[in-house]
């Protein structure tokens, strides 16, 4: 078991590789009465189209099957795993994201039984055609939920746009339509590529011993069998930078319109250090333009273009990277021009120094100071780094290392008139 | 958990030194009785409260410091908790230790007194520009729940249940009352906060007690105050029965449905009743959740919670429309079920595991100790988590049978797509 110290933010972390390429993290945290465990794959709703397991042909698979999976995978031949996390007054939980489906646990008590309880019920996977048609009707409400969201819908919609061919574009948890198709051969299938220990991580966080937690989980991983580690071949379309619709719309029963304009980035160019630098300029340069302090969130603001819905967001996985700007605004036009022409205007002059840089670094320093106070942020991002190949850790020195020529190259494509689209969420035309 | 220290009449300050975190957290919280009108004033004048102060006169220049202070997190809220609206001004700002180059400790005190005590002025009121800003910014809120069919539902559900009561008054006030404010009027809503409300000041992080007590005693040297307190009403009001349905364009039906309970919060059946709603639809585990969700595949949630401090418990699914009535019989059989005594040691142990585990986690972050210890800690005999979580143990099946006979169905209400969109539906 390696140790790691990292003594600006006083943190220690414990990690090991064990023989079946699972990686684990441990990281102790004083005072804490919670431990928060999650067991994550490398597998999320992007990865559509891959090779099986022991296959040779590529295959497609249908859209939202990832977060289908990860439904299913609670639902054992003995019953359902919550009920078995509530006999351990553990709170159970899952999430599907573009990349990656985690699977969780936060307890006070039982610590050992809830570890063990995760890592088998993600590793025993029991699937029927019977059991998979009940869920459908659990999902498809599901989906109808998020269809009656505007925020949802604006935000997807947005990313929708941006691309021509990558399921990036395609909703986490499908369409109605397309989990119909969904059977539990897709999901062995899926389960058998993906869920592989050398394609997936543990991370504990808490009240934990980490000597103990490490050997627990050793012990437990060295009595199961697995095949041999196979590498995963997924295929990717090929994107242009150019977004693949300029304007769209949507009508929804809302009071006010709600606009968004999407930037379609280059994935980051590099891992580690490089990577997370590039990552946080993004970030960086995003706040300088339209963050709190920002000329064009004061002007905007004063106006009535903006209200409190106002949001940025940037978004980078491997393979890919986008940025969406918007918010709730009664001229969604006005206010998507101003978005654009704040673009123009940092592009023509680089606007900011050196003081800009100093005070969001000491602003970002501090975000993530406070961060780490939370069990869930330092599990979930870290996973989310170390399968980007960073480390959650190196943020503060990535963070003093940027200097002002690296916000100045993000820019450019950020400033990328191509890559843009504006989505508009309107109430209907006749009134409500 | 807290240290307590009365630092005048009606002015109370409570610090929890730990080492937990990497942050100080403080919030201050004014109290009041709660009233819609006091509700619109005060949100409004909490926004202006964040928008500037007298040393940092523009948004743009209060949150620059800001952001030079290592991110110093500063917002203000509104709430509200049975009869009395709740004002909080808050910070966050990184243990000093961390940093070390800079005291932001004490330059976060000297903020949160600035922002209470020397507002943003000119000539004696709040600006003009300013407050007709914030005042819109506050009345869109207020709109924007139209958008969220799930919280607009409950909305209307507790609205048409208690028209009169504190229960449908929204922290963020009304539109009507709103649109009257006037600076002059916000302002006189600031005089009789800082003058007259109960006020509490929380602390939570690597502080030494005795210098940060000091150092807020100097630094707000508030008056002594007689704190007002809500009249109770013994009339609960009479509201809406039996079926309400009501239509949007939306493609998701909104079951919510709102049932009474004479068991209210510090009752001796009060933990009783936490845990029989915890049975019914408080968990994954839950009859609720197994039965509506996993049984029936008829919703994706399907949850209850308990509003003790108003007597209510509400249940709310997300499902089809044409399955409200399935839906509404199921939940009654849910309910009758437990009236029945069908609860099982397994329930019951999962309940009381669940709870204890939500409560102590909770504590597991600086605002969860405060919101926490603020709701429980003038329970007679004083609130500590595991004295808390003792209350639970001794619960028999036979207490959750008697708490289910005392909830009573009063509302159902639905809210659901227009007629022309059911051919979209799949």
């Amino acid at each position: 078991m390696k140790k790691l110290e990292y003594s600006r933010v006083n943190e220690t972390l414990y990690h090991e590789t064990l023989p079946n390429g699972l990686q684990v993290f441990i990281l102790p945290k004083s005072g804490f009465s919670k431990t928060y465990v999650s067991f994550t794959t490398r597998y999320g709703s992007i990865d559509n189209i891959f090779i099986p397991l022991g296959k040779q042909e590529m295959v497609r698979v249908p859209d939202g099957i990832a977060h289908f999976l990860e439904h299913k995978m609670f639902e054992k031949e003995d019953g359902d795993v919550f009920q078995k996390f509530g006999m351990n007054g553990a709170s159970a939980n899952a999430f599907t994201s573009f990349t990656r489906t985690a699977y969780l646990f936060s307890a006070t008590e039982n610590l050992y039984p809830n570890t063990e309880l995760l890592l088998d019920f993600v590793q025993a996977p029991y699937f029927t055609e019977e059991t998979v048609e009940k869920e459908k009707g659990i999902i498809g409400q599901e989906i109808t939920m998020y269809d009656d969201l505007p925020d949802w819908r604006a935000y997807f919609g947005t990313i929708e746009n941006l691309y021509r061919e990558h399921p990036v574009k395609i909703d986490i948890a499908g369409t109605v339509e397309s989990i119909s198709r969904i059977t539990a051969d897709h999901l062995y299938e899926c389960y058998h590529t993906f869920y592989h220990p050398s394609n997936m991580l543990v991370f504990a966080v808490g009240a934990v011993d980490p000597e103990e937690m490490m050997s627990f989980i050793r012990d437990n991983q060295a009595a199961k069998t697995f095949d041999q580690p196979e590498r995963i071949v997924r295929q990717f379309p090929q994107e242009k930078m150019e977004a693949a619709v300029k304007e769209g719309s949507l009508e929804m029963d809302v009071s006010k319109p709600k606009v968004h304009v999407g930037i379609k980035l280059p994935a980051l160019a590099d891992e580690g250090l490089e990577g997370l630098k590039q990552e946080l300029a993004y970030q960086i340069m995003i706040d300088l333009l339209y963050g709190k302090t920002s000329k064009f969130y004061t002007e905007a603001y004063e106006e009535g273009l903006i209200d409190e819905s106002f949001s940025t967001d940037f978004t980078a996985e491997e393979g890919f990277a986008f940025s969406v700007i918007g918010s709730d605004s009664a001229e969604p036009e006005k206010l998507a021009q101003k978005i654009r022409d704040t673009l123009e205007w940092a592009s023509e002059k680089f606007p900011f120094g050196q003081d800009d840089l100093d005070r969001q670094r000491r602003r970002r320093i501090g975000f993530f100071m406070r961060a780490l106070n939370s069990v869930e942020y330092i599990a979930n991002q870290f996973t989310r780094y170390a399968f980007n190949g960073m480390n959650l850790f190196d943020t503060v020195t990535a963070l003093e290392a940027l200097e002002v020529k690296d916000l100045q190259d993000v820019l450019v494509p950020l400033t990328d008139e191509k890559a843009r689209t504006v989505f508009t969420v309107k109430p209907p035309a006749n009134g409500k | 958990m807290f240290t307590e220290t009365r630092l005048t009449q009606g002015v109370r300050l409570y610090v929890r030194r730990t080492e937990q975190f990497k942050t100080l957290t403080f919030s201050i919280r004014f109290k009041q009785p709660l009233t819609a009108e006091g509700a619109s004033e005060r949100a409004v004048l909490a926004n202006i409260l964040e928008d500037s102060t007298e040393a940092y006169p523009s948004r743009s220049a209060l949150r620059q410091a800001l952001e030079g202070m290592y991110g110093t997190l500063y917002y203000t809220d509104v709430g509200k908790r049975g009869g009395y609206h709740y004002l909080s001004v808050n910070a966050e700002c990184v243990d000093d230790r961390l940093i070390r180059d800079e005291d932001i400790t004490d330059w976060t005190v000297r903020l949160l007194a600035d922002a209470v005590l020397r507002p943003n002025l000119e000539d004696g009121v709040f600006k003009q520009q300013i407050f007709e800003r914030e005042k819109q910014t506050v009345l869109e809120r207020v709109r924007s729940i139209y958008d969220d069919k799930t919280r607009y539902a409950q909305q209307r559900l507790l609205t048409l249940m208690r028209p009169d009561g504190p229960e449908s008054i929204r922290a963020t006030g009304e539109e009507v009352f709103l649109e009257a404010l006037t600076p002059e009027k916000v302002m006189e809503a600031y005089r009789r906060m800082t003058s007259e409300d109960e006020i509490e000041i929380y602390v939570v992080g690597a502080v030494d007690e005795e210098a940060i007590t000091a150092s807020l005693k100097e630094a707000f040297r508030f008056e002594g105050r007689v704190p007002a307190v809500q009249p109770e009403k013994a009339d609960r009001g009479t509201g809406r029965e039996g079926r309400v349905s009501e239509k949007q364009n939306m493609k998701q039906g909104k079951l919510h449905i709102g049932f009474s309970t004479p068991v209210m919060f510090g009752t001796a059946d009060f933990p009783k009743m936490q845990l029989a709603n915890g049975i019914f639809g408080g968990f994954p585990h839950s009859k609720l959740f197994m039965n509506v969700r996993e049984k029936e595949s008829m919703a994706y949630y399907a949850a209850s919670s308990y509003l003790s401090r108003y007597g209510l418990i509400t249940v709310s699914a997300g499902i089809d429309a044409d399955l409200a009535d399935k839906a509404t019989k199921l939940i009654d059989e849910q309910l009758a079920a437990m009236r029945a005594g069908e609860i099982t040691d397994t329930e019951l142990s999962q309940t009381k595991a669940m709870l204890a585990n939500q409560l102590r986690e909770a504590l597991d972050s600086s605002r969860g100790q405060i919101e926490i210890f603020d709701q429980y800690k003038d329970l007679p005999g004083g609130f500590t988590p595991e004295g808390w979580i003792a209350k639970w143990e001794p619960v028999t099946a036979d207490d959750i049978r008697e708490m289910a006979g005392k909830i009573d169905r009063q509302l159902v209400y639905l809210l659901s797509g227009k007629e022309e969109s059911a051919d979209e539906k799949a």
